[in-house]
């Protein structure tokens, strides 16, 4: 009787073992789906920090064509000014003036432009610096697993107990998460359907 | 004959308005997109002034300052730190390493321009 319980008692125990083995592999998978969780949200800052400079590059490029025609139309109106005769001076000068101002104007307004643009590398920057975060909270998790099998059976439990909040966190995240919405990776005109 | 600058940034859209305001004001340009390109570049030609980035691949801002002080060339050109960094640790290491004066992003093309007048002479 005695050796049936104690048979049976190393079966709990070994069964029990057994358990916290496939816990632990549990937490293993846990961190790494954390991990792999937080190198997606990596990738999408990426991508971010992609269409912003993308659009921001495509802004200067608008602007600089607009400067170059501000300045042609600029070069026109002087044209236009001196091939005036006397006779149409009064009536024409009046005209040429509103377009100069209009010119200038514009000229001023492109200037304060050139502060708004740098807007792409101001977030760009900082995207970046978010995703260097998120890639050490990822690599600190999965240095969590490999501290973890080094340890005892009471800090394998508790970390396993960690592993576990972890896990139900990320899937709840993961399971209230909607469908990725923007896939575009720059900032180039969508595609059209027409139904 | 009109002054020459250095600019290095890595980002495109800041190099090309960065460019766009220095050639309006009627200096020439070189464009380089890291402290290792502008090192290249500037032992390569003898620039007036520098203006650069502390934050960039391959080589930061700082590491370039540090390395041209070292060439005879360039001991006393004035070089510009136009940076999103606005510590004053940041600051301190770019003084210690050298820089003229430190600007944080983004810079108003006047601003720039009256500073850069204000040095480069």
């Amino acid at each position: 009787m005695m050796t049936e319980l104690q048979s049976a008692s190393d079966k709990l125990d070994n069964k029990a073992e057994d358990k916290l083995v496939l816990e632990d592999k549990d937490g293993v998978i846990c961190n790494n789906t954390a991990s792999e969780y937080l190198i997606g949200i990596k990738g999408d800052l990426n991508q971010a920090e992609r269409l912003v400079s993308d659009a921001a590059n495509n802004l200067v490029c608008n602007f600089r064509y607009i400067s170059k025609l501000t300045g042609s139309h600029h070069e026109m109106v002087l044209a236009i000014e001196r091939m005036v005769t006397p006779e149409e001076r009064h009536s024409i000068n009046e005209l040429l003036e509103k377009q100069m101002l209009i010119a200038n104007r514009i000229e001023q307004e492109l200037e304060a432009v050139i502060t708004s643009l740098q807007f792409g590398d101001l977030v760009a920057q900082l995207l970046a610096h978010t995703a260097r975060q998120v890639e050490m909270l990822s690599d600190e998790l999965r240095g969590i697993d490999r501290q973890g099998s080094l340890q005892g059976k009471a800090e394998k439990r508790a970390l396993n107990s960690t592993h576990s909040s972890i896990n139900k966190a990320v899937n709840e995240v993961k399971n209230k998460g909607k469908k990725k919405p923007v896939v575009q990776q720059g900032m180039k005109m969508g595609d059209i359907e027409l139904f | 004959m009109a002054k020459t600058i250095l600019a290095v940034d890595d980002s495109a859209s800041i190099r090309q308005m960065v460019a766009f305001t220095l050639k309006g004001a009627g200096y020439e340009v070189i464009e380089a997109v890291d402290g290792q390109d502008a090192f290249d570049k500037a032992s390569h030609y003898q620039v007036n002034l520098i203006l650069t980035d502390i934050n960039m691949p391959r080589m930061d801002g700082l590491k370039l300052l540090e390395l041209l002080r070292k060439l005879a060339q360039y001991k006393n050109i004035p070089i510009l730190i136009l940076t999103t960094e606005s510590g004053d640790e940041m600051k301190a290491k770019g003084r210690a390493a050298g820089a003229t004066g430190w600007l944080v992003k983004p810079f108003d093309p006047k601003r720039l321009l009256e500073v850069i007048g204000k040095v480069i002479s």
